[in-house]
This record gives structure tokens, sequence and C-alpha cells, in this order.
């Protein structure tokens, strides 16, 4: 279990984060959402030990993991655009940390990795030569072969076009449970958070607005914020999709 | 936790110490120098210089022959530069015109002024050619030629790059809101350039004001700052004090140029992106800038290639029979190559030192976490070696080394190529290694790699052209400085520019030429060398 005491980081002086209180079950799929500004990708930076916080502390496993280095933590990320070395192939990036490692994991587990993101067509071409979804995939499969006690993702669909981001989309859900990893998705899309997490964190101006599942967002909603920001944009959403399909689809 | 890179705190501290000590100690070393004279501190020696009419008169000719230059520079490099960019030229001539301006580039200014001899002068090759010598070469016009010939390629590079960035539509949408062809140019061209003009004006200034190959060969006795420089310094009577308070003066017009050069940084237009566009047909403009623009070009290479002929002939001009004799005579001779090895090594050592360190201090500068301060450092380390002219920054070593186990040595030439070349090769590595994934050191360290393990499976491999750019501009430029070394070259350690400064003395200007030939091939060969290294790496991605 991750669990998040008082957390609180600012920035010249500007509060970021205020006073952050959360709990995450070891497997979960959590999901912060959040508009630009609202912390959330500081949060994560804090998670995973790029950015010190001011105060509070990071419990995982009963382990106060406050002062531990982002190395020594043992979670792994992929980021917005992925951070692929473009002088590796695809194969190559995605062992990159088995040579420091080696028995970090099998050979067949790494086959695995591969079959299970479909990238065994791709595996020898340059970083270049690939497609969104493939550069996707390989950034996952580089990250999951470190076998990271927590998975991050930062907004990991908002570089994809539309077919693709859905069978990505998929594909990351797939992944969590197979591997049961916990894992924290940060993005500013509602429909998003929504349909592939577990929980829900909504932020706003460094605060929590509301931490819950899905239904319960949407059901019962905290605040003006959720209900505002959150829970308008669906209900266009819905009602411009139920135009084109017609009633019937209700 | 979350401790700053200890390895990049390292390379910073040993980067400054670096430039404590050869680029700031010696400058200070050097204003001490000029402020003391025999009865304690104070001006008395610029008193003196000042007071100097030798000194006024050769300041007043280094300015006025400076200014000249900067002018038919910049219009010249302008016209060349508007011809590869704005006309529709046929492509080939474009792309000789772009190779052809940059090929003096490959040569030490000291032989300019042998080749504008050669071909000038009484019996001169483009004498001969004319029937009748077309201007007094020695004084005056030669520098002037000398001068053009060698801001030309850096004023036309600096102009061809902005004119690249220009968006070349407004052209047309100016055609087509009915400017005149004059409203249309200075809306279009000239009023987007000008920050690039006023750089290209001040750059050739500070070159021929600052540089002592060229009046050591043809300037006469027009004498310029730099050859007074030379004079105080090494002549009969040397004048420690008095030549450093000339460098101290030497250094205030560079000074007020670089300022102007980060104040003209703002008249620099930014368009958002833009697409490329067909260009108006119009015969007039391509065939007029055609023939300015090729005769240009080929007038420089008519110039140069003297060069090629006299070492090749029995009797340079008067039996012009080919034989080889001479050019084998002067290779096979030992001295000549000790003296090419010596260069050779001086300019490798160079190339290889010099890349390391610019590239570790662009390292700091754009991908460490270090602060602001620190990071501003380099770019202020990264200022004053463009500021302080190779032949001040050579003179302050000469009185900080003077007693010290350094003088004499390869390691001093060497440190002082490195410092007074460190600029350009140093934006080269900041501008690649600014365009790269920031998190890619983070992704490595999450991968088990240390900082500096990512910095040799990623971050280095990820800017390898670059550095091989970087390399052959140190080494090229190694290979052809002669006013930073001058000071600094003894016997044991002369190189192929002082050589022919010396060889200039025994009018041996057969040999001057052989010797140029071999820094020009030496430098032909690295420059295709890494053109080819990087074209297979571009082809390998």
């Amino acid at each position: 279990m991750l669990e998040l005491k008082n957390i609180t980081k600012k920035f010249d002086g500007k509060l970021i984060l205020d006073k952050i209180n959360l709990k995450i079950e070891n497997g979960e799929i959590v999901s912060m959402l959040g508009p630009s500004g609202s912390g959330k990708t500081t949060l994560l930076n804090i998670i995973l030990g790029i950015t010190t916080m001011d105060s509070g502390s990071i419990i995982f496993n009963d382990v106060d993991i406050s002062k531990v280095s982002m190395k020594e933590r043992g979670f792994n990320i992929v980021f917005q655009d992925y951070a692929l070395f473009p002088n590796l192939n695809a194969y190559k990036n995605i062992v990159y940390g088995l040579k420091n490692k080696s028995n970090l994991a099998s050979r067949e587990e790494i086959e695995g990795l591969i079959d299970f993101l479909e990238l065994k067509p791709h595996i020898y071409k340059k970083i270049q030569a690939l497609s969104g979804g493939q550069k996707q995939r390989v950034a996952l499969a580089r990250t999951l072969a470190t076998k990271p006690k927590i998975l991050l993702l930062d907004e990991p669909l908002s570089a994809l076009d539309g077919v693709i981001k859905e069978t990505i989309k998929q594909r990351i859900k797939d992944i969590t449970r197979e591997y049961k990893l916990t894992t924290i998705i940060v993005t500013h899309d509602p429909e998003e958070a929504l349909t592939m997490a577990d929980k829900v964190l909504i932020i706003d101006k460094g605060k929590i607005s509301q931490y819950g599942t899905p239904k319960e967002v949407v059901h019962q909603p905290k605040n003006s914020f959720v209900e505002e920001f959150i829970l308008r944009q669906l209900k266009i959403k819905r009602d411009n999709i139920y135009n084109l399909f017609g009633e019937s689809y209700v | 936790m979350y401790r700053k890179k200890i390895e990049t705190k390292i390379i910073f501290i040993i980067v400054t110490l670096f430039f404590i000590a050869f680029l700031f100690t010696p400058l200070i070393v050097l204003l001490i120098n000029s402020l003391n004279s025999g009865n304690g501190i104070g001006f008395s020696n610029y008193y003196s210089v000042v007071h100097n009419s030798e000194f006024l008169t050769a300041i007043g000719n280094s300015l006025k022959v400076s200014i000249i230059t900067a002018v038919i520079t910049t219009v010249l490099a302008f016209i060349l530069a508007y011809a590869v960019n704005c006309t529709k030229i046929f492509s080939p001539i474009k792309n000789m015109i772009k190779i052809g301006i940059s090929i003096p580039m490959l040569l030490p200014t000291i032989t300019y002024g042998f080749v504008i001899i050669y071909s000038f002068g009484k019996q001169g090759l483009l004498t001969k050619f004319f029937g009748r010598e077309l201007f007094e070469i020695y004084g005056f016009n030669g520098l002037l030629t000398g001068y053009v010939m060698y801001t030309l390629p850096s004023a036309f590079l600096l102009i061809n790059n902005s004119f690249e960035y220009i968006d070349k539509k407004f052209i047309i949408v100016s055609k087509l809101m009915g400017d005149n062809f004059f409203r249309s140019f200075i809306n279009t061209i000239f009023r987007p350039l000008i920050g690039t003009l006023g750089g290209a004006f001040v750059l050739s200034f500070i070159l021929s004001f600052t540089d002592f190959g060229i009046p050591a060969s043809v300037g006469g006795t027009y004498s310029v700052i730099s050859t007074q420089l030379y004079e105080v310094m090494l002549g009969s009577i040397p004048n420690f004090n008095g030549g450093a308070a000339i460098a101290i003066l030497m250094l205030i017009p560079a000074v007020f140029g670089v300022l102007f050069l980060n104040y003209l940084e703002r008249f620099n237009f930014n368009y958002d992106k833009f697409t490329k566009i067909e260009l108006c047909k119009n015969k007039f403009r391509d065939i007029s800038f055609a023939v300015v623009s090729v005769s240009t070009v080929i007038g420089i290479m008519l110039i140069f290639l003297v060069m090629f002929i006299a070492p090749f002939v029995k009797n340079y001009p008067y039996d012009m029979s080919f034989t080889s004799k001479l050019f084998k005579d002067t290779l096979l001779s030992r001295d000549i190559l000790d003296v090419y090895e010596n260069s050779f090594l001086v300019a490798i050592i160079s190339a290889i030192i010099g890349t390391v360190t610019c590239y570790i201090a662009a390292i700091i500068n754009a991908r460490s976490n270090l602060n602001k301060k620190v990071k501003l450092t380099m770019d202020i380390f990264s200022m004053i070696t463009n500021t302080v002219p190779g032949m001040v920054l050579g003179l302050a070593y000469l009185m900080l080394f003077n007693k010290s186990d350094l003088k004499g040595t390869f390691t001093i030439i060497i440190i002082c190529n490195i410092v007074h070349f460190f600029t350009t090769p140093y934006l080269m590595a900041k501008n690649s290694l600014s365009k790269m994934n920031p998190a890619w050191e983070t992704t490595g360290e999450l991968m088990g790699d240390s900082w500096f393990k990512t910095i040799i499976r990623v971050i280095i491999p990820n800017s390898i052209s670059t550095i091989v750019e970087m390399f052959g501009y140190y080494f090229i430029n190694s290979m052809v400085t002669i006013s930073a070394i001058i000071f600094l070259v003894s016997a044991r350690t002369s190189v192929l520019t002082s050589k022919i400064n010396e060889l200039q003395h025994f009018q041996q200007f057969n040999e001057v030429f052989v010797l140029s030939i071999l820094i020009f091939s030496t430098n032909i060969c690295i420059k295709l060398g890494t053109d080819l290294v990087n074209k297979k790496i571009v082809n390998h991605k």
C-alpha cells in the first residue's frame, strides 16, 4: 500500500500542493485528474522521487520512503513524450535496464512482454520509424521490463490519435491486471480518468477535490468543481454521442 | 536523497578552475602589467602609448582599414547570400558559391598576404594577366584586399544562416500588396536582416582589427595596431608594459563589438513556422546576381591560384616550366617535416581536449540541475573567450607563464587554442544538447544507470554528429591560427604558421606556399573526413 501523508509543496512561495493525504492499495489503478496547473504532475514527480516535498511523508508497504532516492524507490514512469533513446532500436530500448541488472528479468519474460504488447514485428525498427502507438508500447515495455513496484503514467494517451487511443487504453488495463501492478495515471481528460481507473483522484488548486471510484464521482459529486468541470464535460460528450446514434442506444 | 548530481558539480568546478587559471588570471596579469611602470602603479604606460604619434597613426590606420573592410564585406556577403537564397540561380552554381566562398577559411591569414603579393605584385600572376599592376599592394590596398577575403566567409555564413530563417512568403505578399521593388526589399529582406547585417559588420571589423597574419605579410610600412604590438613585444627592445597597454587598448573595440552584437540580437525577427515557397521568376535579377557572386568567388580563387603554381615551376615568374623538385626538397627537409608534425600534433590535441571541454561545459549549461547562476557562468566564459582577441590572449599567457615550466611547451599552445576557440563549439554543443528530450537522464537513472553511464550510452551517441563538427572546427582553426600563438612558440615548438612568419623574413616565399599547401591539404582532408563521417551517421539513422 502506498500512503501519502500531509504532502505540501511550494514553488517560489506559491502553494502547489496543500496537505495531500491519500492511500492507494496494491494492484489498484488510480488516475489523477485535474486541470493544468492543479498540481497533479508535481504530485506524480514527488511520488517518483524527482521533486522534493517541503513537508509530509510517503509510506510504501509500511516503510517510510520519504528520504529514499528515486533510483532506490523502485518505481518507474512512462513519460508523456516517452523519452525513448533514438540512438537505439526498439529492442535495445526495451532491454536498456537489463544491461545494468541482467537478473532483473529472464529472456522468456522479455519475450512474453514483447508478445503481449504485440511488438514482435517492430522490434528491430529505429525509434523514428515507429508510429505513436508503437512508441507508446515500446516505452511501456521498457518500463515494465524493470519490474517497477509502482507504474506511473504521465498523460499516456495525449500524444495518440483517436482509434489507437482506445486500444492502448485497454492494453494498459490488461497489463496492470496481468502483472498486478499498482498504477498511477495522470491525465487532464475526465473520460480517460473515469474509464481507466479503479479510483479517481480529482485535484484542484493543490487540494484533493474528491477521491473515490468512478461511480462515486459520477453519482455523488462532492462539490461544485467536480460537477462543473468534470461532469458537465462528460455530459456534453454523452449528449453529442446520443444525438449521433439516436435515442435508441440509450 | 535529491542530491544535486555530484558528478556535474565536480565537472563544474574543474571547468571553472580551468578558466580561472587560463582566462581570468592571464587577463588580470596583463592588466596589472599595463598599469605597472618603472615608478609604481598608474596610467603612465597608457599615457606614453597614447602620446606616441607612431602608435596613434597605427590605431588610426587600423580603424580606417577595418571599417572600410567591414562595409565592403557586409555588402558583398549580403549580395552573395541574396544570390543563394532569393534568386532562382541554377542550384549547382549556388552550391559552387557556398563552397567556394568558404575555402579560404582553410588557410592561415598570413598566406592571404603572400598570395596577394604573388598575384598583384610587380611580377604577379594576375598582374601579368592584366598586363599592368592594378594597385599598389603594400599597405592599405593589400590590407583591404586581404581583410575582405578573410572576413567574407564568416560574414557570408552568418547572413546566409539568417536568410534561411526569413519567411520568403512575405516577398510574395508584399508584391501582391502592390509594393514597388524598393519598398518590398526594405520590408521583406532588409528589415528582418538588419540585426544580422549589423552583426556581420561588427564581426568583420573585429576580425580585421585584431588580425596579425595579413599585416605581417602585406602591411609594408603601413603600420596597424597588431604589428605595433608585435614589434613592441618582440622587437629589438621589448617593452612588456607598453605591450600590455596596447593589448588592453586592442581589447576595448572588441568589448564594444561584442556588447553591440548582443544589443543587435533584439532586432532579429522571429517568424513562426513557415513553409518553403516558390520564388517569382526574374531573369534580370538572377543574371545580375549570378554575375556578381560568381565573379567574386572566381576572383578569390584566382588570387589563391598562384599558391599552387609558384612552388611547382623552376623559377617563378621567369621560368614557368614545371618541376616538383622544389616542392619535394622543401617537404623532405627534416626541419619542415618536424614543424608539420608539431602543427598536426597541436591541432589534433587541441581538437580532442577542446571538444571535450566545450562539451562538458555545455552539459553543465544544458543538462544539469545545477542552479541558474552556475549555468550562466558557462555562458559568461563563452562570451569572454569570444571577446578576447587571439593576440591579447597570447600576450597575456606570455606574461603569466613566462617564468613557469609551461613556457615554450606545446601544452601552453594547446591550452591557448582551447580557450581562444571555445565559443563556437560550445554554442554548437549547447544548441544540440538543449534540443534533446529533458527526461533522458531521469529515464536512464530509473533503468539503473549512473549519471555518467547515461551520458555515455544515450547523450553522446545522440549528439555524435555535433561532436564531429566541433572537432573539425577546433582542428582547422588550430591549424591556421597565428595571432594567438605567435607570442608562445619557441624554436622547439614552432608550428607551420609561425614558420611561415619566419620564412618571410628570409624571403623564402616558395617555401611559404609549400607550407600553406600542407596546411590546406590537411584541412581539406579533415573537412571532407568530418563531412563523410556525418553523412554516414545521418544515413545510418
